[in-house]
């Protein structure tokens, strides 16, 4: 079978499978936050209420499109496709499994290979944040454009976390390719990265919550004060598609932190399992850091505007330096 | 002035971790708790006769003629300009009954004013609260939709006349 004709089919499920799982996100975030809150939750729409993302994608397409007098008509049109796109890209490089064999093809179950996936998770996922700006900039609204800056200086200062949370791991590994550094993890629990680098696990747990604009670090939406922030003037299939981006975010960055510290596809105590097994082991350590997104929303209040900035450069920041030097110094020294 | 002492943080409480890991532990146990949202259309809420519901006029023994004598207190005391009567004469024991009795369930505010100023005992809060339908005019009640037999009502009624000895002395309906 030609490589192209792979390509595609592999694109076609990956990408069915994140979106139908950013679906299913919004439902389990309604179903946690009643479950946390002592309700049941959506329970009409269909059985357990399984159908209820189904019945809001129907509804988003009957709603009406608004655009503000005096917005920018081009920007304010692009802005949701520049939040949804990178989220998209980044998640094709996240090995979900290793080799398999079906039907005669033998290929990997990730849409793109390249030696650099790591370099490019984190250049792609840098600008999901121009969709939040432009959407805010462009909408011609006071809440919009503040909620847009607060989310361009929130991302820019975690990033820097972020980054060099995962360049301790790639000084460790030697490698920016992802499948190296899931190799680099084979052989059992012990050989997780998350005992190597407990410090960069927990910094980059916690910037990732503020990467992807979730509680305690939601200051780009903000609904007391900024009303709902860059997406105020938002509505219909525009709307919905800033929450497409941002499901699909916090997917890339579970898979992300589960590649990167959780052995990624590795079935514990099983070195050598089939590949669906390895898929649903990487699934099943996804869903924990995504239930862990849901969970620390309905959990933790929103922190103040200072405080996130204190805890970006004056705590995040030097300890993630302070973690990358003492890696370095052990790596070279041997 | 007062001067408010904060309380010193210990070192664990600083570190914000430890903390966040026990308000998790706090929800991750409401998520097992047991719920307490009620399935609404499904499990109604339990009717009681302190209840006001909306109102209804009480029918007499032969269940075919009102109690009312449209006298038009309930109408006067009606904060909610709510209810419209028109009376006629009759040839029965009691004189005179309403022609024409309507209350506006979308202006009803279920006070309950109507069934204290009523002088016969005539119209009482019901436990009746399901109001939907396609149009306006349909929810304005007439006769027809507000009259109900004395046992419908009998649970208000005993309680109404329970609350005060005033009430329990004088004439009933009859």
């Amino acid at each position: 079978m030609s490589p192209w004709l792979v390509m595609i089919v592999k694109t076609i499920l990956i990408y069915g499978g994140v979106i139908t799982l950013a679906a299913g996100m919004t439902l389990a975030e309604r179903k946690v936050s009643a479950w946390i809150q002592w309700r049941i939750g959506p329970n009409r729409v269909g059985p357990w209420g399984t159908l209820q993302p189904l019945a809001d994608g129907v509804k988003f397409m009957f709603k009406e499109e608004l655009m503000p007098a005096g917005a920018n008509p081009l920007l304010f049109r692009l802005a949701p496709v520049m939040a949804a796109a990178p989220a998209m890209m980044a998640i094709a490089v996240i090995p979900f499994a290793g080799e398999i064999t079906l039907f005669g093809v033998r290929t990997t179950l990730s849409i793109a290979d390249i030696p650099i996936s790591a370099l490019y998770v984190v250049a792609v996922g840098g600008l999901g944040i121009y969709g939040v700006i432009l959407g805010g900039w462009s909408s011609n609204s006071k809440y919009s454009l503040l909620g847009g800056l607060r989310a361009s200086a929130q991302m820019v200062s975690y990033e820097l976390a972020l980054i060099l949370a995962l360049l301790s791991i790639v000084v460790l590994t030697g490698s920016l390719d992802l499948r190296a550094i899931v190799a680099a993890q084979a052989g059992g629990i012990q050989e997780w990265n998350v005992w190597r680098q407990p410090l960069a696990f927990v910094l980059f747990v916690i910037a990732t919550f503020a990467e992807t604009n979730r509680h305690p670090f939601d200051f780009a939406e903000c609904e007391p004060e900024l009303v709902g922030g860059f997406h105020t003037e938002y509505s219909s299939m525009k709307f919905a598609l800033f929450f497409l981006g941002e499901y699909v975010a916090m997917i890339v960055m579970a898979s992300l932190t589960t590649t990167l510290f959780l052995g990624g596809p590795e079935v514990p105590f099983w070195p050598g399992a089939p590949w669906f097994l390895q898929l649903g082991a990487f699934l099943a350590k996804s869903c924990f850091f995504l239930f862990l997104f849901l969970w620390v929303r309905w959990t933790l209040p929103r922190f103040r505007f200072d405080q996130l900035m204190r805890l970006g450069w004056k705590v995040m920041l030097p300890l993630a330096l302070a973690n990358v030097f003492v890696t370095g110094l052990v790596v070279s020294l041997g | 002035m007062v001067i408010v002492k904060r309380k010193e943080l210990s070192l664990a409480e600083r570190l914000y971790l430890p903390e966040v890991a026990r308000a998790l532990f706090t929800t991750l146990r409401a998520i097992f708790s047991r719920k307490v949202t009620r399935q609404y259309p499904e499990e109604p809420l339990p009717k009681t006769a302190v209840m006001r519901g909306q109102p209804r006029l009480v029918l007499l023994e032969d269940n075919q003629s009102l109690a009312c004598v449209s006298c038009g207190l309930c109408e006067a005391a009606c904060p909610a300009y709510a209810i419209t009567i028109d009376g006629q004469e009759t040839d029965r024991f009691i004189e005179r009954e309403p022609e024409r009795f309507e209350i506006d369930m979308l202006r009803c505010i279920l006070c309950g004013f109507c069934e204290e100023a009523c002088p016969k005992d005539a119209i009482f809060m019901s436990d009746e609260l399901e109001l939907a339908d396609f149009s306006r005019a349909a929810l304005v009640y007439d006769i027809e939709k507000l009259k109900r037999p004395r046992e419908a009502l009998a649970k208000r009624i005993d309680y109404f006349y329970g609350t005060s000895d005033r009430w329990r002395k004088r004439s009933s309906t009859s």
